[in-house]
Protein backbone atom coordinates (compact mmCIF):
# COMPACT_ATOMS: atom_id res chain seq x y z
CA UNK A 1 0.00 0.00 0.00
CA UNK A 2 2.79 2.32 1.02
CA UNK A 3 4.38 2.00 -2.00
CA UNK A 4 0.74 2.89 -4.58
CA UNK A 5 1.12 5.91 -2.29
CA UNK A 6 4.56 6.86 -2.79
CA UNK A 7 3.51 6.51 -6.83
CA UNK A 8 0.89 8.25 -6.19
CA UNK A 9 3.11 10.91 -4.49
CA UNK A 10 5.78 11.32 -7.53
CA UNK A 11 2.86 11.38 -9.92
CA UNK A 12 1.55 14.69 -8.36
CA UNK A 13 5.20 15.92 -8.40
CA UNK A 14 5.59 15.82 -11.96
CA UNK A 15 4.69 18.27 -14.76
CA UNK A 16 1.88 17.68 -17.02
CA UNK A 17 4.06 16.21 -19.80
CA UNK A 18 6.04 13.56 -17.30
CA UNK A 19 2.58 12.79 -15.72
CA UNK A 20 0.63 11.61 -18.85
CA UNK A 21 3.85 9.30 -19.70
CA UNK A 22 4.40 8.00 -16.23
CA UNK A 23 0.19 7.00 -16.26
CA UNK A 24 0.76 5.97 -20.07
CA UNK A 25 3.90 3.44 -18.87
CA UNK A 26 1.71 2.11 -15.66
CA UNK A 27 -1.18 1.42 -18.31
CA UNK A 28 1.06 -0.48 -20.63
CA UNK A 29 2.81 -2.85 -17.97
CA UNK A 30 -0.18 -3.46 -16.62
CA UNK A 31 -2.08 -3.64 -19.74
CA UNK A 32 -2.54 -8.10 -19.87
CA UNK A 33 -4.35 -7.54 -15.92
CA UNK A 34 -7.05 -4.36 -17.67
CA UNK A 35 -8.21 -6.41 -19.83
CA UNK A 36 -8.47 -9.62 -17.93
CA UNK A 37 -10.18 -7.35 -15.95
CA UNK A 38 -12.46 -5.58 -18.57
CA UNK A 39 -12.77 -9.79 -19.70
CA UNK A 40 -14.18 -10.86 -16.34
CA UNK A 41 -17.03 -8.01 -15.58
CA UNK A 42 -18.12 -8.70 -19.12
CA UNK A 43 -18.27 -12.07 -18.93
CA UNK A 44 -19.65 -11.72 -15.36
CA UNK A 45 -22.63 -9.71 -16.98
CA UNK A 46 -23.19 -12.07 -19.96
CA UNK A 47 -23.30 -15.41 -18.08
CA UNK A 48 -23.37 -14.75 -14.44
CA UNK A 49 -23.30 -18.23 -13.85
CA UNK A 50 -19.35 -17.31 -14.38
CA UNK A 51 -18.96 -15.85 -10.54
CA UNK A 52 -21.16 -18.02 -9.07
CA UNK A 53 -19.58 -20.17 -6.07
CA UNK A 54 -19.32 -23.34 -8.15
CA UNK A 55 -17.99 -21.64 -10.71
CA UNK A 56 -15.05 -20.26 -8.55
CA UNK A 57 -14.11 -23.38 -7.04
CA UNK A 58 -14.07 -24.95 -10.32
CA UNK A 59 -11.40 -22.06 -11.08
CA UNK A 60 -9.26 -22.55 -8.39
CA UNK A 61 -9.04 -26.61 -8.38
CA UNK A 62 -8.00 -26.10 -12.26
CA UNK A 63 -5.59 -24.10 -11.20
CA UNK A 64 -4.26 -25.79 -8.57
CA UNK A 65 -3.68 -28.54 -11.25
CA UNK A 66 -1.98 -26.46 -13.15
CA UNK A 67 0.49 -25.27 -10.45
CA UNK A 68 3.23 -27.66 -10.23
CA UNK A 69 3.81 -27.50 -14.56
CA UNK A 70 3.71 -24.05 -14.19
CA UNK A 71 6.41 -23.53 -10.99
CA UNK A 72 8.62 -26.49 -12.85
CA UNK A 73 8.74 -24.03 -16.51
CA UNK A 74 8.95 -21.24 -14.34
CA UNK A 75 12.20 -22.18 -12.82
CA UNK A 76 13.48 -22.92 -16.31
CA UNK A 77 12.50 -19.91 -17.54
CA UNK A 78 14.49 -18.06 -14.47
CA UNK A 79 17.51 -19.32 -16.12
CA UNK A 80 16.69 -17.59 -19.05
CA UNK A 81 15.63 -20.92 -20.79
CA UNK A 82 12.07 -22.49 -21.15
CA UNK A 83 11.32 -25.58 -21.48
CA UNK A 84 9.06 -26.90 -24.31
CA UNK A 85 8.72 -30.35 -23.19
CA UNK A 86 6.71 -29.58 -20.52
CA UNK A 87 3.44 -30.89 -21.80
CA UNK A 88 4.64 -34.34 -23.11
CA UNK A 89 6.69 -35.01 -20.12
CA UNK A 90 3.34 -34.28 -17.97
CA UNK A 91 1.98 -36.74 -20.80
CA UNK A 92 4.41 -39.75 -20.48
CA UNK A 93 4.15 -38.94 -16.63
CA UNK A 94 0.17 -39.82 -16.84
CA UNK A 95 0.99 -42.72 -18.90
CA UNK A 96 3.18 -44.45 -16.78
CA UNK A 97 1.52 -43.39 -13.43
CA UNK A 98 -1.67 -44.85 -15.15
CA UNK A 99 -0.23 -48.08 -16.55
CA UNK A 100 0.61 -48.68 -12.82
CA UNK A 101 -2.53 -48.15 -11.70
CA UNK A 102 -4.45 -50.35 -14.03
CA UNK A 103 -7.30 -52.82 -12.50
CA UNK A 104 -7.02 -54.88 -15.61
CA UNK A 105 -3.65 -54.13 -17.18
CA UNK A 106 -2.99 -54.83 -20.54
CA UNK A 107 0.41 -53.32 -21.08
CA UNK A 108 2.37 -55.88 -18.17
CA UNK A 109 -0.73 -58.18 -18.05
CA UNK A 110 1.32 -59.88 -14.93
CA UNK A 111 2.33 -56.95 -12.87
CA UNK A 112 -1.11 -55.99 -11.35
CA UNK A 113 -2.28 -52.77 -9.27
CA UNK A 114 0.88 -51.12 -7.43
CA UNK A 115 0.69 -49.45 -4.61
CA UNK A 116 0.23 -45.21 -5.36
CA UNK A 117 3.85 -44.50 -3.96
CA UNK A 118 5.67 -46.90 -6.44
CA UNK A 119 3.83 -45.17 -9.21
CA UNK A 120 4.67 -41.46 -7.67
CA UNK A 121 8.50 -42.53 -7.15
CA UNK A 122 8.32 -44.04 -11.28
CA UNK A 123 6.91 -40.55 -12.36
CA UNK A 124 9.40 -38.58 -10.35
CA UNK A 125 12.51 -40.87 -11.12
CA UNK A 126 11.25 -40.38 -15.20
CA UNK A 127 10.69 -36.98 -14.57
CA UNK A 128 13.78 -36.07 -13.30
CA UNK A 129 15.58 -38.13 -15.54
CA UNK A 130 14.37 -36.39 -18.53
CA UNK A 131 15.18 -33.18 -16.67
CA UNK A 132 18.67 -34.36 -16.36
CA UNK A 133 18.75 -34.93 -20.24
CA UNK A 134 17.62 -31.61 -20.82
CA UNK A 135 19.64 -29.64 -18.44
CA UNK A 136 22.63 -31.30 -19.40
CA UNK A 137 22.02 -30.92 -23.11
CA UNK A 138 21.61 -26.74 -21.87
CA UNK A 139 24.39 -26.32 -19.92
CA UNK A 140 27.01 -28.33 -21.79
CA UNK A 141 25.93 -27.61 -25.11
CA UNK A 142 25.06 -24.02 -25.10
CA UNK A 143 21.97 -24.92 -26.78
CA UNK A 144 18.96 -22.48 -27.17
CA UNK A 145 16.53 -23.86 -24.83
CA UNK A 146 14.15 -23.91 -27.29
CA UNK A 147 16.17 -26.44 -29.85
CA UNK A 148 17.27 -28.59 -26.85
CA UNK A 149 13.44 -29.33 -25.56
CA UNK A 150 11.77 -28.99 -29.04
CA UNK A 151 13.94 -32.31 -29.40
CA UNK A 152 13.11 -33.98 -26.18
CA UNK A 153 9.68 -33.20 -26.61
CA UNK A 154 9.73 -35.32 -29.89
CA UNK A 155 11.27 -38.15 -27.93
CA UNK A 156 9.26 -38.04 -25.74
CA UNK A 157 6.19 -37.94 -27.48
CA UNK A 158 8.08 -41.21 -29.26
CA UNK A 159 8.32 -42.77 -25.90
CA UNK A 160 4.70 -42.50 -24.97
CA UNK A 161 3.81 -44.08 -28.54
CA UNK A 162 6.09 -46.71 -27.91
CA UNK A 163 4.98 -47.06 -24.57
CA UNK A 164 1.27 -47.18 -24.83
CA UNK A 165 2.08 -50.09 -27.62
CA UNK A 166 3.34 -52.30 -25.05
CA UNK A 167 1.35 -55.84 -23.78
CA UNK A 168 -1.73 -56.14 -25.72
CA UNK A 169 -3.04 -52.58 -25.42
CA UNK A 170 -1.81 -51.19 -29.18
CA UNK A 171 -2.20 -47.67 -28.79
CA UNK A 172 -5.50 -47.31 -26.64
CA UNK A 173 -6.54 -44.92 -24.04
CA UNK A 174 -6.02 -46.05 -20.60
CA UNK A 175 -8.70 -46.01 -18.34
CA UNK A 176 -10.06 -47.86 -15.23
CA UNK A 177 -7.94 -47.23 -12.57
CA UNK A 178 -7.42 -48.28 -9.05
CA UNK A 179 -10.19 -46.06 -6.92
CA UNK A 180 -7.58 -46.06 -4.20
CA UNK A 181 -5.38 -44.12 -6.13
CA UNK A 182 -8.28 -42.02 -7.62
CA UNK A 183 -10.03 -41.72 -4.39
CA UNK A 184 -6.05 -40.37 -3.19
CA UNK A 185 -6.22 -37.65 -6.15
CA UNK A 186 -9.93 -36.51 -6.47
CA UNK A 187 -11.50 -37.38 -3.03
CA UNK A 188 -13.37 -34.64 -0.76
CA UNK A 189 -11.08 -32.51 0.95
CA UNK A 190 -13.52 -30.54 2.15
CA UNK A 191 -16.93 -28.94 0.37
CA UNK A 192 -18.37 -25.59 0.08
CA UNK A 193 -21.56 -25.69 -0.70
CA UNK A 194 -22.58 -28.72 -3.06
CA UNK A 195 -19.20 -28.17 -4.53
CA UNK A 196 -16.34 -30.21 -3.44
CA UNK A 197 -12.76 -29.02 -2.98
CA UNK A 198 -10.81 -32.21 -3.70
CA UNK A 199 -7.43 -33.62 -2.57
CA UNK A 200 -5.10 -32.82 -5.03
CA UNK A 201 -5.67 -29.08 -4.30
CA UNK A 202 -3.86 -30.20 -0.86
CA UNK A 203 -0.72 -31.36 -2.53
CA UNK A 204 -0.23 -28.44 -4.60
CA UNK A 205 -0.25 -26.05 -1.90
CA UNK A 206 1.95 -28.34 -0.49
CA UNK A 207 4.20 -29.02 -3.63
CA UNK A 208 4.07 -24.92 -4.04
CA UNK A 209 5.58 -23.80 -0.22
CA UNK A 210 8.46 -26.57 -0.71
CA UNK A 211 8.96 -24.94 -4.27
CA UNK A 212 9.05 -21.69 -2.52
CA UNK A 213 11.22 -22.74 0.03
CA UNK A 214 13.41 -23.95 -2.61
CA UNK A 215 13.56 -20.70 -5.06
CA UNK A 216 14.31 -18.46 -1.83
CA UNK A 217 15.38 -20.26 1.64
CA UNK A 218 18.26 -22.75 -0.03
CA UNK A 219 21.50 -21.60 -1.68
CA UNK A 220 20.27 -23.88 -4.78
CA UNK A 221 17.62 -21.20 -5.09
CA UNK A 222 19.73 -18.38 -4.52
CA UNK A 223 22.09 -20.22 -7.48
CA UNK A 224 19.52 -20.48 -9.98
CA UNK A 225 18.82 -16.67 -9.71
CA UNK A 226 22.14 -15.43 -10.11
CA UNK A 227 22.54 -18.01 -12.70
CA UNK A 228 20.09 -16.65 -14.75
CA UNK A 229 20.79 -12.96 -13.88
CA UNK A 230 24.28 -13.18 -15.02
CA UNK A 231 25.75 -16.34 -15.91
CA UNK A 232 29.12 -15.31 -16.08
CA UNK A 233 29.31 -13.45 -12.98
CA UNK A 234 28.02 -16.70 -10.76
CA UNK A 235 30.65 -19.01 -12.58
CA UNK A 236 33.13 -16.13 -11.24
CA UNK A 237 31.56 -15.94 -7.96
CA UNK A 238 31.97 -19.55 -7.42
CA UNK A 239 28.48 -20.79 -8.20
CA UNK A 240 28.79 -24.19 -9.76
CA UNK A 241 26.85 -22.86 -13.54
CA UNK A 242 26.20 -26.75 -15.01
CA UNK A 243 25.29 -28.11 -11.89
CA UNK A 244 22.72 -25.99 -11.21
CA UNK A 245 20.92 -25.47 -14.53
CA UNK A 246 20.81 -29.47 -14.64
CA UNK A 247 19.17 -29.18 -10.76
CA UNK A 248 16.77 -26.97 -11.98
CA UNK A 249 15.77 -29.09 -15.33
CA UNK A 250 15.79 -31.89 -12.90
CA UNK A 251 12.90 -29.86 -10.33
CA UNK A 252 11.39 -29.01 -13.11
CA UNK A 253 11.25 -32.51 -14.31
CA UNK A 254 10.20 -33.85 -11.20
CA UNK A 255 7.36 -31.48 -10.75
CA UNK A 256 5.89 -32.09 -14.17
CA UNK A 257 6.00 -36.02 -13.31
CA UNK A 258 3.87 -35.31 -10.16
CA UNK A 259 1.35 -33.15 -12.31
CA UNK A 260 1.18 -36.11 -14.69
CA UNK A 261 0.15 -38.52 -11.72
CA UNK A 262 -2.46 -36.17 -10.68
CA UNK A 263 -3.78 -35.75 -14.16
CA UNK A 264 -4.11 -39.30 -14.83
CA UNK A 265 -6.56 -39.67 -11.74
CA UNK A 266 -8.06 -36.43 -12.57
CA UNK A 267 -9.18 -37.41 -15.58
CA UNK A 268 -9.04 -40.84 -15.20
CA UNK A 269 -8.41 -41.75 -18.86
CA UNK A 270 -4.92 -41.20 -20.42
CA UNK A 271 -3.78 -41.47 -24.39
CA UNK A 272 -1.16 -39.76 -26.33
CA UNK A 273 -2.77 -36.64 -26.62
CA UNK A 274 -2.52 -35.84 -22.63
CA UNK A 275 -0.48 -33.06 -21.85
CA UNK A 276 -0.58 -31.79 -25.24
CA UNK A 277 0.06 -27.86 -25.39
CA UNK A 278 0.11 -27.86 -21.33
CA UNK A 279 3.80 -26.30 -21.98
CA UNK A 280 1.84 -23.25 -23.80
CA UNK A 281 -0.70 -22.69 -20.49
CA UNK A 282 2.53 -22.93 -18.36
CA UNK A 283 4.53 -20.31 -20.30
CA UNK A 284 1.45 -18.11 -20.49
CA UNK A 285 1.36 -18.24 -17.07
CA UNK A 286 4.06 -17.60 -15.94
CA UNK A 287 5.07 -14.18 -18.15
CA UNK A 288 2.29 -12.75 -17.52
CA UNK A 289 2.88 -13.02 -13.69
CA UNK A 290 6.26 -11.45 -13.89
CA UNK A 291 8.66 -14.28 -14.75
CA UNK A 292 10.89 -12.80 -17.22
CA UNK A 293 12.34 -13.82 -20.23
CA UNK A 294 15.02 -11.36 -19.12
CA UNK A 295 16.31 -14.07 -16.86
CA UNK A 296 16.72 -14.15 -12.75
CA UNK A 297 13.81 -12.31 -12.78
CA UNK A 298 10.15 -14.02 -10.66
CA UNK A 299 8.10 -14.93 -8.09
CA UNK A 300 6.54 -18.35 -6.79
CA UNK A 301 3.77 -15.88 -6.22
CA UNK A 302 3.38 -14.54 -10.26
CA UNK A 303 3.55 -17.86 -11.41
CA UNK A 304 0.44 -18.72 -9.08
CA UNK A 305 -1.17 -15.55 -9.91
CA UNK A 306 -0.60 -16.51 -13.47
CA UNK A 307 -2.16 -19.53 -14.10
CA UNK A 308 -5.30 -18.19 -12.08
CA UNK A 309 -5.70 -15.37 -14.34
CA UNK A 310 -5.21 -17.74 -17.29
CA UNK A 311 -7.81 -20.06 -16.07
CA UNK A 312 -10.10 -17.49 -14.99
CA UNK A 313 -10.24 -16.29 -18.80
CA UNK A 314 -10.44 -19.53 -20.37
CA UNK A 315 -13.27 -20.79 -18.23
CA UNK A 316 -15.00 -17.08 -18.91
CA UNK A 317 -14.82 -17.81 -22.42
CA UNK A 318 -15.74 -21.81 -22.41
CA UNK A 319 -19.07 -19.72 -20.37
CA UNK A 320 -19.35 -17.77 -23.74
CA UNK A 321 -19.25 -20.82 -25.76
CA UNK A 322 -16.58 -19.17 -27.99
CA UNK A 323 -15.31 -21.61 -30.53
CA UNK A 324 -12.83 -23.90 -28.74
CA UNK A 325 -10.58 -23.20 -31.88
CA UNK A 326 -10.28 -19.54 -31.42
CA UNK A 327 -9.08 -20.14 -28.01
CA UNK A 328 -5.59 -21.54 -29.09
CA UNK A 329 -5.50 -18.09 -31.06
CA UNK A 330 -6.34 -16.35 -27.43
CA UNK A 331 -3.11 -18.16 -25.95
CA UNK A 332 -0.63 -17.35 -28.78
CA UNK A 333 -1.94 -13.76 -28.63
CA UNK A 334 -1.21 -13.76 -24.48
CA UNK A 335 2.28 -15.30 -24.84
CA UNK A 336 2.65 -12.46 -27.16
CA UNK A 337 1.43 -9.51 -25.74
CA UNK A 338 2.73 -10.45 -22.47
CA UNK A 339 6.47 -10.66 -23.90
CA UNK A 340 6.17 -7.55 -25.29
CA UNK A 341 4.90 -5.64 -22.25
CA UNK A 342 7.79 -7.73 -20.18
CA UNK A 343 10.54 -6.55 -22.95
CA UNK A 344 9.08 -2.79 -22.29
CA UNK A 345 9.33 -3.13 -18.99
CA UNK A 346 13.37 -3.65 -18.57
CA UNK A 347 13.90 -0.88 -21.93
CA UNK A 348 11.68 1.69 -19.94
CA UNK A 349 13.83 1.38 -17.09
CA UNK A 350 17.16 1.14 -18.53
CA UNK B 1 24.63 8.56 -37.58
CA UNK B 2 22.84 10.74 -34.71
CA UNK B 3 19.81 7.86 -35.42
CA UNK B 4 21.86 4.56 -34.54
CA UNK B 5 23.54 5.93 -31.62
CA UNK B 6 19.99 5.11 -29.12
CA UNK B 7 19.47 1.95 -30.94
CA UNK B 8 22.55 0.78 -30.06
CA UNK B 9 21.74 1.56 -26.74
CA UNK B 10 18.03 -0.25 -26.70
CA UNK B 11 19.28 -3.56 -27.77
CA UNK B 12 22.30 -3.65 -25.17
CA UNK B 13 19.97 -3.21 -22.74
CA UNK B 14 18.06 -6.43 -23.28
CA UNK B 15 19.48 -9.73 -21.46
CA UNK B 16 18.28 -13.46 -21.44
CA UNK B 17 16.29 -14.51 -24.49
CA UNK B 18 15.77 -10.94 -25.27
CA UNK B 19 19.14 -9.91 -26.09
CA UNK B 20 19.01 -10.05 -29.58
CA UNK B 21 15.51 -7.66 -29.76
CA UNK B 22 16.24 -4.56 -31.81
CA UNK B 23 13.11 -2.45 -30.97
CA UNK B 24 11.61 0.77 -29.58
CA UNK B 25 9.47 1.39 -26.63
CA UNK B 26 7.37 3.58 -29.24
CA UNK B 27 7.16 0.17 -31.44
CA UNK B 28 6.69 -1.95 -29.13
CA UNK B 29 3.56 0.22 -27.49
CA UNK B 30 1.82 0.05 -31.01
CA UNK B 31 2.59 -3.84 -30.96
CA UNK B 32 0.88 -3.99 -27.31
CA UNK B 33 -1.82 -1.75 -28.30
CA UNK B 34 -2.63 -4.30 -31.29
CA UNK B 35 -2.51 -7.40 -29.59
CA UNK B 36 -4.91 -5.87 -26.65
CA UNK B 37 -7.34 -4.81 -29.12
CA UNK B 38 -7.06 -8.12 -31.02
CA UNK B 39 -8.16 -9.87 -28.27
CA UNK B 40 -10.97 -7.58 -27.16
CA UNK B 41 -12.13 -8.10 -30.81
CA UNK B 42 -12.50 -11.72 -29.63
CA UNK B 43 -13.41 -11.13 -26.64
CA UNK B 44 -16.85 -8.98 -28.02
CA UNK B 45 -16.91 -11.59 -30.64
CA UNK B 46 -17.62 -14.26 -27.87
CA UNK B 47 -20.07 -11.70 -25.78
CA UNK B 48 -21.43 -11.80 -29.04
CA UNK B 49 -21.84 -15.38 -29.97
CA UNK B 50 -24.98 -17.54 -29.56
CA UNK B 51 -23.74 -20.35 -28.35
CA UNK B 52 -22.31 -23.87 -29.67
CA UNK B 53 -24.62 -25.22 -32.98
CA UNK B 54 -25.65 -28.69 -32.75
CA UNK B 55 -26.87 -30.28 -36.26
CA UNK B 56 -28.84 -33.30 -36.62
CA UNK B 57 -27.79 -35.21 -40.02
CA UNK B 58 -31.10 -37.59 -40.25
CA UNK B 59 -29.14 -39.50 -42.95
CA UNK B 60 -32.26 -39.88 -45.35
CA UNK B 61 -34.82 -39.18 -43.19
CA UNK B 62 -37.17 -36.12 -42.72
CA UNK B 63 -34.99 -32.85 -42.06
CA UNK B 64 -34.46 -31.86 -37.84
CA UNK B 65 -33.46 -27.82 -37.79
CA UNK B 66 -30.25 -27.32 -36.46
CA UNK B 67 -30.36 -26.02 -32.36
CA UNK B 68 -27.82 -23.43 -31.08
CA UNK B 69 -27.11 -23.77 -27.33
CA UNK B 70 -24.81 -22.71 -24.16
CA UNK B 71 -22.20 -24.26 -22.86
CA UNK B 72 -23.66 -26.27 -19.74
CA UNK B 73 -26.82 -26.15 -21.02
CA UNK B 74 -28.21 -30.04 -21.91
CA UNK B 75 -29.89 -30.25 -25.74
CA UNK B 76 -33.02 -30.41 -26.02
CA UNK B 77 -34.00 -33.86 -27.84
CA UNK B 78 -35.61 -33.21 -31.12
CA UNK B 79 -38.62 -34.38 -32.90
CA UNK B 80 -37.48 -37.42 -34.07
CA UNK B 81 -37.55 -37.62 -37.74
CA UNK B 82 -39.04 -40.44 -40.43
CA UNK B 83 -37.82 -41.92 -42.96
CA UNK B 84 -40.27 -44.95 -45.13
CA UNK B 85 -39.28 -48.30 -44.18
CA UNK B 86 -37.09 -47.39 -41.10
CA UNK B 87 -37.45 -47.57 -37.45
CA UNK B 88 -35.21 -44.48 -35.94
CA UNK B 89 -33.46 -45.87 -33.38
CA UNK B 90 -31.94 -42.81 -31.76
CA UNK B 91 -29.18 -39.91 -32.41
CA UNK B 92 -25.04 -40.99 -32.39
CA UNK B 93 -22.09 -38.68 -32.44
CA UNK B 94 -20.26 -40.92 -35.48
CA UNK B 95 -21.05 -41.57 -38.98
CA UNK B 96 -21.02 -45.47 -38.80
CA UNK B 97 -23.25 -44.98 -35.71
CA UNK B 98 -21.70 -46.64 -32.61
CA UNK B 99 -21.56 -43.73 -29.81
CA UNK B 100 -25.08 -42.96 -29.00
CA UNK B 101 -25.24 -39.31 -27.68
CA UNK B 102 -26.53 -38.61 -23.81
CA UNK B 103 -28.25 -36.39 -24.23
CA UNK B 104 -28.05 -36.14 -20.37
CA UNK B 105 -24.88 -34.99 -20.77
CA UNK B 106 -23.66 -31.41 -21.59
CA UNK B 107 -21.41 -31.02 -24.90
CA UNK B 108 -18.58 -28.31 -25.10
CA UNK B 109 -18.05 -27.35 -28.38
CA UNK B 110 -20.44 -27.97 -31.80
CA UNK B 111 -21.69 -31.46 -32.44
CA UNK B 112 -23.11 -33.11 -35.52
CA UNK B 113 -25.30 -35.66 -34.88
CA UNK B 114 -26.59 -38.80 -37.27
CA UNK B 115 -29.21 -40.66 -36.92
CA UNK B 116 -29.63 -44.69 -36.76
CA UNK B 117 -31.92 -46.59 -38.69
CA UNK B 118 -33.01 -50.44 -38.60
CA UNK B 119 -34.74 -51.39 -41.19
CA UNK B 120 -38.44 -52.66 -40.68
CA UNK B 121 -39.40 -55.94 -41.95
Amino acid sequence: MSELKEKGNALKAMNAKDRKRAIGDIMMNNAMFIIIAIAIVLIALKEPAFVSVPSIINIINLTAAKLPIALGVGGCIILAGTDVSAGRQVGLAACIAASLQLTTNKLFPEMGVQAWYVALAAVIVVGAILGFVNGFCMAKFKLHPYIVTLSTQLIIYGIILLYLQLGTNSGQTLSGMNPAYRELITGELFRIGNTVVPMYVLYSVIITIIVWVIWNKTAFGKNMYAVGSNEEAANVSGVNVVRTIIMVFMMAGALYGITGFMDAARIASVNATTGLNYEADAIAACVIGGISFVGGIGKVSGAIIGVLLLQVIFTGLTYLSVDQNLLFIVKGLIILVACAIDMRKYLVRK
Amino acid sequence: MEDQTPKKEVHSSFKGLYKNARISVKTLDKFIVGGILAMILILFYGVANNGYLATYDSKGGTDVPSQEFMYGDLLDEPEPPTREGYRFVGWYMDENCFYPFDFEATADGDVTLYARWEKVE
